[in-house]
């Protein structure tokens, strides 16, 4: 399955727009992420946890986006975009949608 | 060039399996993680409570903060009486001093705290039926103090409190806390059942040297006995503070039965001038 | 123990109604997607030559979709293990297709047949209070495009 945030793919020419796909996840985080948290908080630096947090979640939206367009035979995914949204206290959604496309 | 929206499988984007599963899963595996880290946390500072020395307890009281004795001075100086006889057949270590106080109040109750003091209410005074019974309440309290009751219950109060508060600030959802908060205090109760019955056991212990026999501590039991159906809720024994009063009635004749103390014996009456001075307080002053 | 009580009732309520609303949204959904499967959603930019000439026009779809007292009690016990809140992605997952499906009815009354760069908003209306969760909204909004002369296309 080829990604792209392209419109196109250089050098292949498009067959079948199947429309769009998306995936979504909703994660929340757990106790000792948040108390790592509160600490960095006092101490300032990346917040590891979180970013592994958001990382897997990324994975898991991008794995079901593929996952539809597999189903409905794409062999591409266009244009592909993210979205991330603050649902309710400690937990995010993300959502990764693009066009599925057969490329020759 | 082929443009269609061809339909996409359900289930992907949101899960088919039953809500329900997940919420009792949820549910059990919260309920058995806070209550083991409770267990676990209540007997560390179990251990680590007794190692406080005594006089650390007194000192902590000396500033005034328990209740000053309002009741009459003859009562009280008869109930220390009792309960500097007692001392010796408890074993007490040398350092522990028990100072008992009278309430002139309906409660129906005693409790031990710390520093070695003993709190007896009139309320509770009134119900019992003669000085063997009596006995066996200060018995029951001093042996609290004895096994250093108070300061443990203090420590685990003060850990577990900070545990939960930690937990439920972090949820932020209201009820969370709530369901987190009543697992803590149900697992806190057995401890506290735990701890009812080891002082039952030592103070019968102790009444049974002095007197010979255990005359009058099935009354005792069977009075507590009454005053526990009078609660209109009846929560099963998993809720309560104390074992339930048959219980204790049946511990009683079964630790009697072990080291063949005798159950009869003879019934000491309570003096007739306490007996005089406790009904007198009643009437409004 | 009266706490109790509401507490049980709110929980019960909550599940039961709130799982017959999602069931019978579901099959809304799925029957008017079914319905408009012919006009295409595609999220790119760039309009194939072969669509001039053409008329365009902005169409959108929004819907606020509140959460129920089953769930929200669920994501709360979530939050303290970590993991996927389950109960939310349905939520979500409703919100979005129903704003999808209303942004393409939009487009279906103009008389198009594509709507391109399609792209969505999420966001969630707190009622102030930390952490109570009010409602979510989502936002679909693209590009309607109708062909002046009708290209021969497989219906999906």
């Amino acid at each position: 399955m080829l990604l792209t945030t392209l419109e196109y793919v250089p050098g292949k020419t498009i067959t079948k727009h199947l429309g769009l796909v998306q995936g979504s996840t909703v994660r929340s985080k757990h106790i000792g992420r948040d108390i790592m948290a509160g600490l960095k908080n006092i101490f300032g630096g990346e917040l590891k946890g979180y970013t592994e947090l958001l990382q897997e979640s990324r994975d898991e939206a991008v794995a079901r986006m593929q996952e539809q367009a597999n189903s409905i035979g794409a062999n591409a995914i266009l244009n592909i975009r993210f979205s991330t949204s603050n649902i309710t206290q400690g937990a995010s959604e993300l959502y990764a949608y693009g066009t599925a496309v057969v490329l020759d | 060039m082929e443009y269609s929206n061809p339909e996409i499988p359900e289930g992907i984007n949101a899960s088919k399996e039953n809500p329900l599963k997940e919420f009792f899963l949820l549910l059990g595996g919260i309920g058995a993680c806070i209550a083991a880290t409770i267990i676990i946390l209540s007997l560390l500072a179990g251990r680590l409570a007794v190692y406080i020395p005594f006089s650390t307890e007194e000192e902590l009281v000396a500033g005034g903060i328990l209740p000053e004795d309002e009741g009459n001075p003859e009562v009280s100086a008869y109930l220390q009486g009792l309960v500097d006889d007692l001392r010796d057949e408890l074993e007490a270590p040398e350092d522990m001093h028990f100072t008992v106080h009278y309430l002139n109040s309906d409660t129906e109750n005693a409790y031990a705290t710390l520093g070695g003091h003993i709190y007896m209410f009139r309320g509770l005074l009134e119900l019992l039926p003669n000085e063997n019974a009596l006995l066996l309440v200060l018995a029951h309290e001093m042996a609290h103090i004895k096994h250093r009751h108070p300061i443990i219950a203090m420590g685990r109060g003060v850990v577990i409190g900070l545990l939960l508060a930690s937990i439920t600030g972090l949820s932020g959802d209201y009820f969370v806390g709530q369901v987190v908060n009543s697992t803590g205090l149900v697992t806190l109760l057995a401890f506290n059942r735990d701890q009812e019955r080891e002082a039952d056991a030592t103070a019968l212990a102790a009444v049974a040297r002095r007197n010979g026999h255990l005359a009058g501590s099935e009354d005792l039991f069977k009075i507590l006995r009454d005053l526990e159906s009078r609660d209109p809720i009846n929560p099963p024994e998993f809720l309560r503070t104390h074992p339930f009063g048959n219980h204790r009635i049946e511990n009683v004749r079964e630790l009697a039965q072990q080291n063949h103390w005798n159950l009869e014996g003879g019934i000491i009456e309570i003096p007739p001038q306490i007996q005089k001075l406790v009904a007198e307080s009643e009437l409004p002053q | 123990m009266f706490d109790l009580i509401v507490f049980l009732v709110l929980l019960l309520s909550g599940f039961v109604i709130g799982n017959l609303v999602e069931r019978n949204h579901y099959r809304s959904i799925i029957r008017r997607e079914a319905q408009l499967r012919n006009l295409l959603l595609i999220a790119s930019k760039k309009l194939p030559d072969e669509f001039m000439p053409c008329t365009t026009r902005m169409v959108a779809g929004n819907v606020v979709i509140s959460v129920d007292f089953f769930k929200k009690f669920v994501a709360g016990l979530r939050s303290l293990i970590g993991g996927r809140v389950s109960s939310y992605e349905s939520l979500i997952d409703r919100a979005r297709r129903e704003a999808l499906l209303r942004m393409r009815e939009e487009a279906q009354k103009a008389g198009a047949q594509y709507v391109f760069n399609v792209k969505t908003e999420t966001t969630s209306l707190y009622k102030g209070k930390r952490g109570a969760i009010g409602s979510v909204e989502v936002l679909a909004y693209g590009t309607a495009v109708t062909l002046a002369n009708q290209p021969s296309m497989k219906a999906g």
